[in-house]
């Protein structure tokens, strides 16, 4: 009789028969893959670009065929794993006693064409890394290229000509280089070749790219990532004052992202902006001339299936994975530099070229592998805590569900505590369950215990939109805390059920938000009055062109536009613009409370009410708002002062303010800057020089932004919203998996075998190039061994573990044991299962309490007394780290205090 | 969404151009949760952004003037643009030849070019996606619209997405793709209809092979044909401003095509009582106003209905009264000595009435503030300065003149204790610090209580190792008390689901009491604390527990 467990892990997989006819018998998981994914479809392009040597493929790995005499076939990528089996090429490549032999061919006739797209017509002269996607139509396939300038060493010339040299010499190339098939070709042809297919270009000389060297001066590059920022943040509002409102660090999170993502402050440095393609192992002083004439571009083609519901569902899987496809490709291009080095030191041709292609295959098998699994990996069919937030109304099924397993599972390592274990790390390390327990200070809507959605984060996301999916990402991977950290989940253990009932219980401690997608209903899209059809009928039309009105007050038009937004008859009631009523007539009225809860509430609606509608009373004062004032056109500094109403008293004042002042001072800054500028570029007339500049002057582009500019409504927006499947939180909890994986927030597999192989490398590549987009202090990763009941944590910061072991023990945290034993007691005795469960939230919502009073012990000791700790707070020396990391989502500075 | 779009077009006189761009402003940012926390040195570095986003401009304004065409333009020069304003966000979506805000112009330029001449897309006609950190991220499509004047009967454009969230305009790709190939469908559709009647009323083939040609007369015709414009491709007048709200439409679209669902925790016992009792205070008062035209002012501690507005607002009555003032929990501990504390703070949490008499309102008031914080907002019921006694049913902290006599039912029941707050004789000649209570009061303690008071409850002697610590800061004690309330509140949930909704036996409740840690030393007064904080749980929370009984159908037992 199938257990309890493998219906719930089946049940996804055997209900989704419509569509997609699948066999269920090996895998019960779902997977995202409807069919087969060949491993063949994914495909290698190296190529460099320099200015002596024109353009030359490096690497093909259509073009590169095995030389084993025992396999006949020749080409690994030919036979795809079997869909239940794991796919093994990089170790099998590695544990082979001889490296196989791999002949290198003719390159594919389209290389060519890949190589333009690749580069493009025209070189650019940015020397930083440039990413591309290119959709080839047919046959289908995507192609990502990664750009890079390359650095050499100092000693060698270093380059890959010799490597080159090598491939021509070795004679597996043809020897006519005609325009088909051609790897290396000379310099004139292609240039040819490039102008014939670019006629279109304006001009062939390398783009100059306007320097913004002295921006980057003074900038390590990494002061504009949301976690740096959030680092150097002050704390929150001491508790003492007034309650945050529950969402306060993922909103921070969120907001800072928006930020950082900005197009209003206009492109700006990052952390890996000065991403390099490096020739030479050495740390080089590299020679800015060098750096110019060549780069080197990665590109992984891959063939998208034929069938169109495939082909879509691949891209969409792919586009919203992207970042992990990415951190892929960097491991891979780290392996390809490596490749190069290597083999240079190498002096006989043939063999050089057989350990540079030996070890670019082994990358590609294993950048293929990656990607497979990624896609075809069982998946957990109902992660609990999303199938909780989304479905409310089988919530108590799954309540029951969930605390019978656990307590199934607590009663199977209860000697070793590996529950508790495993949940003190999970909690420590996972860490987005503590905005889920953090007190909403706002009415519930519905029931009191519902968790409420976070209405300030939603109002953000409005008016500044961030990724949801990238938010999503960081939640996944508790990437919380201050200073940020990563954490991955793996169960090891040969018996399946028991591994897939962690996983399962897991599921509901490892959160995140969940998504739905907001889309254009199907029949919408053809309708002829769709607001992305310029050329419909009915369009609107607008004020006529020709009646110009009359040059108008700068300030009143934006005015109108603004109070009418800002008007709460206009827009119909909102609770939020009630709350700002209440709140203004209360301040008038009544005197403020001091008592702690009270003015807690007043103070959220006046927060709710300022984040709406953007006004702040001290917006002289500095802050951000102040600064974007500065740094915008006008308008938005206007837009900005009429709204509060203090501000309406002295409208003229802040005209002359916006309009004389400011201006004034930019003004001047700007002619100095232009003046320079102008200099600096007479003598190296840019390429783009020509531009379209119908615009008078300096002077104009400012006023022209005290226009008024013709109102147009915004085309009605008629969507369908579903819940979103091409998110992190339904790809990135794996089931039972075949082999280990490094991308997954939470899988299980049979032997830790690979794990062994791979982890240390996987959290060090992590650190360097996390699939987050924003800079990672450490990555860890939590291993449950349900065979051996023990439960370790990796770190990528310490390498060497006494007795080879993989990481350190956990320490079971007393609070975290007692929280689980409390739940499941009342389970026990027979409580309704939902009550338990809101139990255990308001035992994790302790948890959180606790954290802020250790915060703000820490605040003011430089020595932690443990024993105080346990006596006046009741903290144990076991809680300490879990209850640090907490606080590190709330108050950044108790990371500073305990490194 | 955090991007914008741009229409461009590579005009074969004067090579990539933009045409129209559509941006989104958003609202001055909403207040950070700590303002401190903007980007370090961002002000800097905008000022030189804002220069480097004019150099292009500067380099070729004047002197390129006269190179315009009409195929190079799409508003003129003292068109205004177009405005639309998303009322419900503030997003305002802007519209104009050229982005309004100069450190965009450059990025924008940019992106024309590479799009249109650097890049290259297989086809010529198709999406690309490509970019870096310094010059932003594009999405861009390029595409051919038909003109019978141009050289092959066509013209290139490309409508261009720039963002410098990489990610998330990889991640819209399919989303853009949809909706971009829609509106280029759109426009040459319409292009191609006034092509074939162009076409039909002067083949241009025919004009052309005939026509002598003449390497001179040439380049002059070209130019006079370069000249067209968009609108006059699709003969569509209202072009701008449809494109205009196609892209604006576009930018909203797509970044409101993900929403999260973020939960935040459910709200504390606490907020939930505020919240209610805001509620029905506000309900109260609309009554009043209702009944006696809405002049009067609500008579204070009449009934029980204006206690929470009591409770409210009284500690703003506090702030005008002068005098001498509890400050903190340990203040008073240290003012009455730790027996009297203790006993008081015991029968504090025990639910018992507290009566304090004394002559000075605000120093009593005082008193009240610091020890409601030992329970949860739901069990205080205050009564700070009254004229006559009140019933303990009607409030557990009763403040009282030193006139007003306590009725003996009341001096004789356990359940109350009396703090008599007496002035110290001494000549009022110097004035004495306002901190030095008790150099002017006295405090006599009285209760008809036998119970010990100091065994239990659990809370309050761990209340005490805190307040006895002085190495501990008024705000970590006031942080351990709330955790120690939340921690006991919990079990009062447990309590009052298991008792008072599923109506237990006394031997599983034993059994709920012991797994709560709720036995022990001082399990009596562990108990007597719970059942008297069940009384606080807010309304919301006891209904929700009621109704959501397996069936319904399970009524209160006790």
């Amino acid at each position: 009789m199938p257990t309890l467990l493998q219906k719930l892990f089946s049940k996804r997989a055997v209900g989704n028969d419509n569509g997609n006819a699948r066999d269920c018998s090996t895998a019960a998981e779902q997977c995202w893959a409807s069919s087969e994914f060949d491993l063949a479809q994914i495909r290698l392009i190296v190529c460099q670009e320099c200015e002596r040597r024109g353009r030359q493929v490096l690497f093909d790995s259509k073009a590169i065929h095995k030389l084993d005499a025992s396999e006949p076939t020749a080409d690994e990528t030919k036979t795809p794993p079997n869909r239940s089996g794991a796919c093994h090429i990089g170790s099998q490549a590695s544990e082979k006693e001889k490296p196989p032999t791999y002949q290198y061919t003719r390159p594919a006739s389209d290389v060519n064409m890949l190589g333009e797209m690749m580069f493009g017509s025209v070189s650019m002269s940015y020397k930083g890394s440039t990413l591309k996607i290119h959709h080839i139509r047919s046959p289908p396939q995507l192609m990502v290229s990664k750009v890079f300038s390359t650095r050499f060493g100092s000693s060698t010339s270093g380059s890959t000509n010799m490597l080159q040299d090598s491939f021509e010499s070795s004679q597996t190339f043809p020897s006519h280089t005609s325009s088909i098939g051609v790897c290396r070709v000379p310099s004139a042809p292609l240039l040819c070749l490039a102008r014939s297919a670019s006629f279109f270009a304006a001009h062939s000389n390398p783009v100059d790219m306007p320097s913004r060297g002295h921006s980057e001066d003074g900038d390590s590059g990494i002061a504009r990532s949301a976690s740096l920022s959030s680092l150097l943040a002050t704390p929150l509002p001491s508790p003492g004052s007034s309650f945050s409102s529950g969402c306060a660090s993922s909103y921070q999170r969120r907001w800072l992202r928006s930020q950082a993502t900005s197009l209003q402050h206009g492109p700006m440095p990052r952390w890996n902006t000065e991403e390099m393609f490096s020739l030479s192992d050495e740390s080089c002083s590299s020679n800015p001339a060098m750096i110019r004439r060549k780069k080197i571009a990665i590109s992984i083609i891959i063939s998208l299936p034929e069938r169109e519901e495939e082909n879509h569902n691949f891209q969409e899987f792919f586009f919203s994975h992207f970042p992990l496809f990415e951190s892929h490709m960097n491991k891979l291009k780290t392996a390809i530099e490596r490749a190069m080095i290597v083999c240079r030191r190498i002096a006989e041709s043939s063999q050089r070229v057989q350990v540079y292609l030996c070890r670019v295959m082994e990358a590609l098998g294993e950048f293929r592998m990656t990607v497979w699994n990624l896609y075809m990996a069982p998946l957990i069919s109902e992660p609990v805590w999303l199938s909780m937030i989304s479905q409310s109304t089988e919530r108590n099924l799954l309540c029951q569900r969930f605390l019978k397993e656990m307590s199934l599972l607590m009663d199977h390592g209860a000697k070793s505590q590996f529950l508790s274990a495993l949940l003190t790390a999970v909690l420590t390390h996972h860490l987005a369950w503590v905005p889920t327990v953090m007190p909403s200070s706002l009415p519930p809507i519905k029931t009191a215990c519902q968790k409420p959605a976070s209405q300030t984060v939603d109002l953000l996301a409005k008016s500044h939109p961030y990724n949801p999916l990238w938010a999503q990402l960081g939640d996944l991977y508790g990437a919380l805390g201050s200073p940020v950290r990563v954490c991955r989940t793996v169960v090891v253990g040969c018996r399946r059920e028991l591994v897939q009932r962690v996983l399962y219980i897991l599921s509901y401690f490892i959160r995140c938000s969940d998504l739905q997608e907001h889309v254009q209903p199907q029949g919408q899209m053809e309708n002829p009055d769709n607001p992305t059809n310029p050329c419909s009928s009915q369009t609107t039309d607008p004020t006529p062109e020709k009646t110009f009105p009359p040059k108008p007050d700068p300030l009143k038009p934006t005015a109108c536009v603004i109070e009418k937004a800002l008007n709460p008859e206009s827009v119909p009631g909102t609770s939020v613009e009630q709350n700002n009523d209440t709140l203004l007539t209360d301040t008038k009225s009544t005197n403020p409370s001091s008592s702690l809860e009270s003015s807690t509430v007043r103070l959220e609606c006046a927060e709710m009410g300022q984040e709406c509608f953007g006004e702040d009373s001290d917006s002289v004062g500095g802050g951000l708002e102040h600064i974007l004032a500065n740094q915008s056109p006008l308008l938005h500094r206007v837009q900005f002062h009429i709204g509060s109403p203090r501000e309406t008293e002295n409208e003229g004042q802040a005209g002359d303010l916006s309009g004389a002042g400011c201006g004034r001072g930019l003004d001047r800054k700007l002619h100095q800057r232009l003046l320079t500028d102008i200099r600096r570029n007479e003598s190296t007339d840019s390429a783009l020089g020509d531009s379209d500049d119908e615009e008078t002057s300096l002077q104009e582009l400012y006023m022209a932004t005290e226009q008024k500019e013709y109102e147009l409504p915004l085309p009605s927006y008629h969507v369908e919203s579903r819940a979103s499947v091409n998110h992190f939180g339904r790809s990135l909890l794996g089931g039972y998996c075949p082999q280990y994986m490094p991308d997954f927030a939470l899988h299980g597999i049979s032997s830790d075998l690979r794990l062994k192989q791979c982890l240390m490398s996987d959290l060090e590549h992590t650190v360097l190039h996390p699939a987050l987009d924003e800079p990672v202090a450490e990555a860890l990763c939590i291993v449950a061994d349900t065979d051996r009941l023990s439960v370790q944590v990796v770190t990528s910061q310490r390498r060497v573990c006494e007795g080879g072991r993989l990481g350190r023990d956990v320490m079971v945290s007393n609070l975290v044991h007692t929280l689980i034993t409390s739940a499941l007691q009342l389970y026990a005795l027979n409580i309704a299962s939902d009550f338990c469960v809101m139990h255990l939230e308001d035992r994790l919502q302790e948890l959180y309490f606790k954290s802020r009073s250790l915060a703000e012990y820490l605040r003011g000791q430089t020595r932690v007394h443990v024993k105080e700790l346990g006596l006046a707070l009741g903290i144990e020396s076991s809680d300490i780290p879990l209850l640090a990391a907490v606080a590190s989502t709330h108050s950044p500075f108790v990371a500073q205090i305990l490194l | 969404m955090n991007a914008l779009v741009a229409l461009c077009h590579f005009c074969e006189l004067h090579g990539p151009r933009t045409l129209f761009c559509t941006e989104a402003v958003h609202p001055p940012s909403p207040s950070p949760p700590q303002p401190g926390s903007a980007i370090p040195g961002d002000r800097d570095r905008e000022a030189d952004r804002e220069g480097e986003g004019l150099t292009m401009r500067a380099n070729s304004s004047a002197t390129q003037r006269a190179d315009m065409c009409e195929g190079c333009r799409s508003l003129p020069a003292s068109h205004p643009g177009f405005v639309s304003v998303d009322s419900e966000t503030g997003i305002r979506y802007l519209s104009h030849q050229h982005p309004r805000q100069p450190q965009l112009f450059s990025v924008v330029r940019q992106a024309c070019v590479r799009s249109l001449s650097c890049e290259v897309c297989p086809g010529r006609e198709g999406p690309i996606f490509f970019g870096d950190e310094q010059h932003g991220f594009v999405f861009s499509h390029t595409f051919f619209i038909k003109d019978s004047l141009a050289r092959g009967f066509q013209r290139w454009y490309s409508i261009v997405v720039v963002a410098m969230d990489r990610i998330y305009l990889i991640n819209s790709w399919p989303f853009l793709l949809r909706h971009l190939r829609q509106t280029i469908q759109s426009l040459q559709d319409t292009a191609l209809k006034v092509f074939d009647n162009e076409q039909c009323v002067c083949p241009q083939r025919a004009v052309r092979m005939n026509s002598a040609f003449s390497p001179a007369v040439f380049p002059h015709q070209r130019s006079g044909n370069a000249a067209r414009s968009l609108t006059s491709l699709t003969q569509h007048s209202n072009l701008w401003a449809s494109l205009h709200s196609s892209f604006s439409w576009l930018l909203k679209a797509c970044g409101s095509r993900l929403t999260e669902k973020l939960l935040e925790g459910a709200p504390t016992e606490d907020t939930l009582v505020l919240i209610e009792r805001q509620t029905e205070q506000e309900e109260e008062m609309s009554g009043w106003d209702c009944a006696e035209g809405g002049g009067s002012n609500p008579q204070p501690s009449q009934s029980e209905s204006v206690q929470p507005k009591d409770f409210q607002f009284d500690d703003g009555r506090q702030e005008d009264l002068l005098g001498p003032k509890f400050k903190s929990l340990r203040h008073l501990r240290q003012v009455l000595g730790a027996n009297d504390f203790r006993q008081l703070a015991w029968h504090v949490l025990m639910g018992n009435q507290v009566i304090w008499r004394g002559a000075d309102p605000g120093l009593i008031q005082s008193a009240f503030n610091v020890l409601k914080a030992l329970l949860p907002v739901g069990c205080v019921r205050a009564v700070s300065y009254s004229p006559h006694y009140e019933e303990a049913y009607r409030c557990n902290f009763l403040g009282l003149s030193p006139d007003v006599p306590i009725p003996a039912h009341v001096s004789s029941s356990e359940f109350s204790m009396l703090v008599d707050v007496l002035n110290v004789e001494r000549g009022c000649v110097n004035p004495v610090s306002d901190d030095d209570i008790l150099s002017l009061y006295q405090f006599n303690i009285s209760s008809a209580n036998t119970q010990p008071t100091d065994k239990g409850p659990t809370l309050l002697n761990k209340i005490e190792v805190a307040l006895s610590n002085e190495n501990l800061s008024v705000e970590v004690v006031s942080l351990c008390l709330l955790c120690l309330k939340e921690e006991w509140m919990n079990k009062v949930k447990v309590l009052f689901k298991f008792s008072k909704v599923d109506g237990r036996g006394k031997e599983d409740t034993q059994k709920v009491l012991a797994l709560l840690g709720a036995t022990g030393p001082g399990e009596e007064d562990n108990v007597r604390l719970l059942k008297f904080w069940m009384t606080g749980l807010s309304k919301l929370y006891k209904s929700h527990l009621m109704t959501a009984v397996r069936g319904g159908e399970r009524t209160l037992t006790q």
